[in-house]
């Protein structure tokens, strides 16, 4: 290490053992600027000791690296990790520095959960033996413009290291463009027989084939883009599986049982997004020579990591709130919320600053109206966008239903919900202002869980 | 029990251009209709598939992503006849963003590449090469004083031609080009739009104007105005 690696190591460390240790500030970003500007190759020297492995995409980057995380702690004493939201250039520098590795094991790995529009950058200087593409769905198209763009921004990344494995989702047929030399491991669906012809509906997005951009048949669809897809007009189809889930047992709100690769496997949490997130954790543990015994036993210990949706206890009530940002995401929620076996409410509430994404129009990519074939008994609408909201659920066939502008009405909102388990789906400054609320109440212990 | 009316949508490309909920267009058009009984079925038309022009009341041409548009662009070059038909038979039909820059002579993607659009109608489309027109959107539509409201979202800058006027006079936001204080076009019974919202849902008043006029095209002995009076449109 160079005196000024080292120089920008120490101010680093420090500055975040005061603003951690002295001042109790979570502070990740600070100690990253501060040794950025003494050395702007630090991050280089530091990752030079670690295997690196990125984890990109849109939706369920942080599950997917937090699982992950689990099952390669059980083979591997040092793995280091960012914390959520952490995932841009500051913050993992952040997570670099103050890293604390035992020293048992000769290479410590580096598992971080990088945004999309920052992997360029953090690859250029971690230079990772691994990149995890978990999905590309429509995100903020405030902030990206499309998904090929952000796809792009992926691929710049991973050109540069072209003997690192890609380990990507061959669901998703976005990724199955660019033509990388890379080596490849593939994960995926093959949990129904592939003998299917259909296309994706109407508000799909990336669905074209990349060899020559005709519309995509898929044998079988699993949600959104991802299925096993095939072209019509030349011989591209979805590439051969390395690990697959061959079978869904079970799926409800709650937990789901699957199997992967002819094993049986259970996670404490219900959504099929969340499936590809424990497929994903599957594959990079395999990738790295975890064992499936070892993995089993990752999964076995899962229920703590799923805070994001914990049930609260409120006056009675089951309450459990879910995060809602994109259409996939949640049409995703909605899919979750059908395999109830119990009745419930929703009450759905819509915010749009910047970090919800200002622009509303994706709630009407939103199937509300696939709930009315469930076990839904009523459904109310808030959060500071509740006229959109209110709009959108009145015309999907709910008619005039309870609205609530008022964040403060929370739990009378729940109280007035006709069912003892109620579903609260809200975007992500909603959830913020729904859980200060609820804190504030005494109903949970913090804000937002950490 | 089949609806003693029936208007036939065509959503031009619903699975390639539709990127900002133009669906929510329909929604909000059926939902209206369903209130004097009417029914709107919906069929996507996509690449290789014919567009009859006899055979829809009302046709939804969204927005796509600029990858999209390409390929669009090059399968629309087919349906180019068949559309001009439409429109020139006073047929109902509603453009946002790509959909409604397709209509006109070309337009400009931020990297200045050049996309042929059918010219069945008059206008064309610059581009802006760093920055879009993104945000809050208000119009005063000058024919009949009516106000809409949406988000706009676009690097592309629309000019008008020959026939075509603006949907309505900017009041808050950029419009089609930042430039000329107009926004949208009408023409015949074509709307284009930068509106995303989307506006059908946001502005009911201009859904069921458009709703009125699919109906009396198709059903020309039917009061339609008698039978709307107590739609309550919604606004916000
Ligand atoms: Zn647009």
């Amino acid at each position: 290490m160079s005196l000024k690696s080292a120089l920008a190591t120490f101010v680093g460390k420090s500055s975040y053992v005061v603003l951690h240790d002295i001042l109790r500030r979570g502070g990740t970003s600070l100690p990253g600027k501060l040794a950025t500007k003494i050395d702007p190759e630090v991050m280089t020297t530091l990752a030079e000791k670690y295997d690196v492995i990125l984890i990109t995409g849109t939706n369920g980057k942080t599950l997917t690296t937090t699982l992950t995380t689990r099952v390669l702690r059980e083979q591997f004493p040092d793995v280091i990790t960012n914390p959520s939201g952490s995932n841009m250039m500051q913050g993992i520098t952040g997570t670099m520095l103050t890293a604390k590795v035992t020293g048992k094991s000769h290479r410590p790995i580096a598992l971080l959960e990088v945004d999309e529009a920052n992997v360029e950058e953090v690859a250029r200087q971690l230079k990772p033996m691994a990149f995890v593409l978990t999905n590309i769905f429509r995100d903020q198209l405030d902030r990206f413009g499309e998904i090929y763009t952000t796809y792009d921004k992926i691929l710049k990344g991973i050109r540069l290291f072209p003997e690192a494995t890609v380990i990507a989702n061959a669901d998703s047929p976005i990724f199955m463009r660019g033509d990388l030399p890379n080596p490849k491991v593939y994960y995926g669906f093959n949990h129904l027989p592939a003998d299917g012809d259909m296309k994706a509906p109407h508000n799909t997005d990336g669905v074209l084939s990349p060899t020559d951009d005709t519309v995509l048949h898929y044998h079988f669809m699993t949600f959104g883009n991802q299925g096993d897809y095939f072209s019509v007009s030349d011989d591209f189809k979805r590439p051969e599986l390395d690990y697959a889930v061959t079978k869904i047992n079970e799926m409800t709100p709650r937990y789901s049982n699957f199997d992967i690769d002819g094993e049986t496997y259970q996670i404490e949490i219900g959504g099929m997004y969340n499936i590809y997130n424990a497929l994903a954790a599957y594959t990079v543990g395999r990738f790295l020579g975890v064992t499936t015994q070892q993995i089993h036993h990752a999964f076995e210990s899962n229920a703590q990591i799923f805070g994001r949706q914990e049930a609260v206890n409120v006056n009675g009530k089951e309450v459990t709130i879910v995060l809602i940002k994109n259409p996939v995401g949640a049409n995703q929620v909605i899919d979750m919320m059908k395999t109830d076996d119990q009745p419930f409410s929703l009450i759905a509430l819509l915010n749009a600053n910047y970090a919800d994404g200002i622009d509303t129009s994706w709630i009407w990519d939103t199937d509300f109206e696939s709930l009315k074939d469930s076990g839904m008994q009523a459904i109310a609408t808030g959060g500071e966008r509740y006229k959109d909201l209110y709009v959108r659920v009145k015309m999907a066939g709910y008619g005039e239903h309870p609205v609530y502008q008022d964040l403060k009405q929370i739990v009378k909102a729940i109280d007035e919900m006709p069912t003892k388990r109620v579903y609260i789906a809200a975007t992500y400054t909603a959830m913020l202002q729904l859980r200060a609320q609820l804190a504030q109440q005494g109903f949970i212990k913090t804000g937002m869980g950490e | 029990m089949a609806a003693e009316y029936v208007l036939h949508t065509a959503h031009l490309y619903g699975d390639l251009m539709n990127t900002y909920g133009d669906y929510g267009n329909i929604v909000a058009m059926r939902f209206y209709a369903s209130q004097i009984g009417v029914d709107v079925d919906v069929e996507l038309i996509s690449l290789g598939d014919e567009f009859d022009d006899k055979k829809y009341d009302f046709v939804l041409f969204g927005g796509g992503q600029d990858y999209e548009e390409q390929i669009v662009a090059e399968d629309l070059k087919f349906k180019a006849d068949a559309i001009k038909r439409y429109i020139e038979s006073d047929g109902p039909l509603l453009g946002v963003c790509g959909g409604f820059q397709l209509l006109g002579h070309y337009f400009l993607m931020a990297d200045g590449t050049r996309v042929e659009g059918i010219s069945v109608m008059d206008h064309y489309t610059l581009n802006q090469q760093h920055s879009r027109f993104i945000g809050n959107v208000l119009i005063k539509d000058e024919v009949n004083g009516n106000e809409y409201r949406g988000f706009e979202n676009h690097q592309g800058r629309t000019f008008l031609g020959e026939g075509e006027r603006p949907l309505g006079k900017v009041l808050q936001g950029k419009g089609n080009n930042g430039e000329d204080g107009g926004e949208g076009l009408v023409y015949r019974n074509v709307y284009g739009t930068y509106f995303h919202g989307p506006i059908f849902t946001r502005n009911g008043n201009l859904a069921l104007h458009v709703l009125q006029t699919a109906l009396e095209r198709k059903y020309p002995e039917v009061n339609w105005a008698e039978k709307m009076a107590d739609i309550k449109p919604e606004a916000f």
